[in-house]
C-alpha cells in the first residue's frame, strides 16, 4: 500500500505544513512594523539636507551616501535581517520541538536533511519580502542612487538566506531559540563584529556590510571584502549549517 | 513483533525506564501504569524517537532509530495534544499518509476520519478541536498508512463514553486482522475491555505481565485495607472477627479493616450489621487506587 517518498516530495511537504504554521498575523505585523521603520528611517535620512551649503555639491553627495550606507549596515544589517530571520527560522523546526509536533515529521519513512531543506524554505519565504522590501524601500528613499538599492536588496537577501540556516540549527540545538538567537545578534553580530575587519569575518554582517560597500564605494570598517566573497561565503555556511542540522535532527531525542 | 531487551532509559541521574524486557506477538497488549510510570518513554523508544541508554529495541526486527523504512510499519498516537493546529483534519491526516507514500492520500485520510467517526469536510483547523476530537485525529493518523504496528499512548483519554466503545472495538478489530497494537493506559477498567494481554509498569521497572484476569486475581487477593463507619464499632469488630471475615481490625472513631479476602468481606460486611441491628454508614477502600495496586505489584517482585 504504501511506497517510498522522493525527497522532492518531503521537501514540499514539509515548507507546506511549515509555512502555514509560521505565518502568524502577530509576527508578520510586528516584524512589518520593524521593516516600516527602517524604511522610515531611509526616507527620513533622505530628506535631511545638510546646512553646509558652501561645500562642493560632490562632496555633499558623499556625506549623504555615506549616511545612506551607515543607516542601511547600522539598522537593516543589525537588525532588521538577523531578527527577522531568527524569529521565522528558529520557530521552523525549533517550535515542533518544543510543542511536540515535530513527531509528525519525524516519525515518517523519509531521509531528515529534505525536512531541515523544506523547514529551511518556508523560513525564507516569509523572511525574504519581510527584510528585502522594507531595505530596498529604505535605501531608495535615502535618494542616493541605484547602486544602494541593490547592494541593500542583494546584502539583505544573502543575510536572510545565511541566517536562516543558522537559526533553523540554532532551533534544533537549544530550546527558547529566540533568547539563545537575539543574544547572539547582539553580542557576537553587534558586539564582536564592530571590532573592526577581522573580527567581522566571523560575523554574518561583516559579509552583508561588504556587499553595499562593494557596490556604493562607501568605505565601511567591517565591510572589507570582495562582493564575490561576500556572496559565496555566507551561501556555503549556509549549506554547511543546514547539513549540521540534517545531523542533529537524525540524532534529536523525539520528545 | 516488538521485542524489548534489558532496556533502560536514564535522563541524568533520573532513571525513566529500569531494564525492562518483553516481547509482543499480533493482538493488542495494554500496557498498565500510573502516570509516570515510563510507559510513554518506552513508546518513545520503540519509535525510535529516543535511543536506549542500555538495552535493545526491536520492531519488525529491525531499529526504528536507525532504519528509516520500518518507521513506515508503526502508527503511533502520542500521549502529547499538539497537532498542527492550523491545519484541518483532513489536510493534517493526508499530509501524514503523503509523508508515508500512501496511494492517494486524501481518499485515505477520508476513509480514515470517518473510521474514527470524524467528519472529513469540516473546515475548522485542529486547533479548535476539543480534546477528544484532537485524540481522533491522532488516530486515524496512526492509522492512516496502515501500519503492522500500532503504538497508541492513552488513546481513549478525552473520549466520552460511547467513543470509547467505538474505539475499543476499532482496536479489537484491528488486533483480530493480526496487527499488533501496544496501548497504554493508567485506568484498570480500561484495559480489563482493551484484551486479556497486560504488562504492568511501575516506577520504570516491569512489575507484572500475563493475562489480565490473573493479574485481577492477584490484585484481588493481596491484602486489602477497608475503613468502615458503624454506629457501634467495638460491637461490629468483635462479630467480623468472630466471623472469620478479616484478618485484623484497628479500632478508633471507625474501624480500619485489614482482610485478605475482598470478596468474602463485601458478601458477609452487610448480613453482619442487619443481624446486630447497627447502621452500617461508610464502606470504602483505603488503598484501592491504582497507585498502591502498582506498588504491592513492584513490592511482591
Amino acid at each position: 500500500m504504501n511506497g517510498s517518498v522522493s525527497s522532492t516530495r518531503v521537501i514540499a511537504i514539509t515548507y507546506r505544513v511549515l509555512l502555514r504554521q509560521l505565518v502568524t498575523k502577530g509576527r508578520v505585523i510586528a516584524l512589518s512594523l520593524i521593516g516600516g521603520v527602517v524604511a522610515l528611517l531611509g526616507w527620513a535620512v533622505g530628506q535631511a539636507r545638510n546646512d553646509e551649503d558652501f561645500l562642493p555639491n560632490e562632496i555633499i553627495e558623499q556625506i549623504r551616501l555615506d549616511d545612506a550606507v551607515a543607516t542601511v549596515t547600522n539598522v537593516g544589517f543589525t537588525i532588521l535581517v538577523p531578527i527577522v530571520s531568527l524569529v521565522f527560522a528558529a520557530a521552523s523546526l525549533g517550535d515542533t520541538r518544543e510543542d511536540g509536533t515535530l513527531v509528525y515529521l519525524w516519525l515518517r519513512p523519509m531521509q531528515r536533511w529534505p525536512i531541515v531543506l523544506g523547514a529551511w524554505l518556508a523560513a525564507i519565504t516569509v523572511s525574504l519580502p519581510l527584510v528585502v522590501i522594507p531595505m530596498s524601500v529604505s535605501a531608495y528613499l535615502h535618494d542616493v542612487g541605484s547602486e544602494l538599492v541593490i547592494g541593500s536588496a542583494l546584502g539583505s537577501a544573502i543575510g536572510v538566506l545565511a541566517y536562516s540556516a543558522l537559526f533553523v540549527l540554532l532551533g534544533l540545538m537549544v530550546k527558547n531559540g529566540i533568547v539563545w538567537g537575539l543574544a547572539y545578534i547582539i553580542l557576537w553580530e553587534g558586539v564582536v563584529a564592530a571590532f573592526g575587519s577581522a573580527a567581522a569575518k566571523i560575523a554574518m554582517r561583516g559579509y552583508t556590510s561588504s556587499i553595499v560597500s562593494e557596490r556604493t564605494g562607501v568605505d565601511i570598517d567591517i565591510g572589507t571584502l570582495a562582493q564575490s566573497t561576500a556572496v559565496v561565503v555566507p551561501l556555503v555556511v549556509a549549506a554547511f549549517a543546514l547539513w549540521l542540522a540534517s545531523v542533529r535532527l537524525q540524532n534529536l531525542e523525539v520528545a | 513483533m516488538v521485542s524489548v531487551s534489558n532496556v533502560t532509559k536514564a535522563f541524568g541521574d533520573v532513571v525513566a525506564v529500569s531494564d525492562v524486557s518483553f516481547t509482543v506477538g499480533p493482538g493488542i497488549t495494554a500496557l498498565l501504569g500510573p502516570n509516570g510510570a515510563g510507559k510513554s518513554t518506552l513508546f518513545r523508544m520503540l519509535c525510535g524517537l529516543a535511543a536506549p541508554t542500555r538495552g535493545e529495541v526491536r520492531v519488525l526486527g529491525r531499529n526504528a532509530r536507525t532504519d528509516v523504512a520500518v518507521r513506515g510499519q508503526i502508527g503511533l498516537a502520542p500521549q502529547q495534544d499538539a497537532l498542527f493546529d492550523r491545519l484541518s483534519a483532513l489536510q493534517f491526516v493526508s499530509i501524514a499518509a503523503e509523508m508515508h507514500g500512501v496511494a492517494d492520500p486524501e481518499a485515505n485520510a477520508r476513509r480514515m476520519l470517518d473510521f474514527v467517526q470524524l467528519p472529513a469536510d469540516d473546515p475548522k483547523p485542529v486547533g479548535s478541536f476539543s480534546k477528544g476530537m484532537r485524540q481522533r485525529v491522532k488516530l486515524a493518523t496512526a492509522l492512516v498508512n496502515d501500519p503492522a504496528v500500532l503504538i497508541l499512548d492513552e488513546p481513549l483519554t478525552g473520549l466520552d463514553p460511547v467513543q470509547r466503545r467505538r474505539m475499543i472495538e476499532l482496536f479489537n478489530e484491528l488486533g483480530d486482522a493480526g496487527k499488533c497494537l501496544l496501548v497504554s493506559s493508567h485506568v484498570l477498567d480500561e484495559v480489563a475491555r482493551l484484551g486479556s494481554k497486560v504488562l504492568v509498569i511501575a516506577q520504570g521497572r516491569l512489575a507484572a505481565a500475563g493475562d489480565y484476569h490473573d493479574l485481577r486475581d492477584l490484585m484481588d487477593d493481596r491484602p486489602h485495607r477497608i475503613r468502615v463507619r458503624v454506629d457501634d464499632s467495638r460491637r461490629f469488630a468483635a462479630a467480623l472477627i468472630d466471623r472469620g471475615l478479616v484478618d485484623g481490625v484497628a479500632i478508633g472513631d471507625e474501624l480500619e479493616i485489614n482482610t485478605s479476602d475482598v470478596d468474602g468481606f463485601g458478601r458477609g460486611v452487610a448480613p453482619t450489621a442487619r443481624e446486630l441491628g447497627i447502621r452500617l454508614r461508610e464502606v470504602a477502600p483505603v488503598d484501592d487506587d491504582l497507585e498502591s495496586v502498582f506498588r504491592y505489584l513492584v513490592e511482591r517482585r
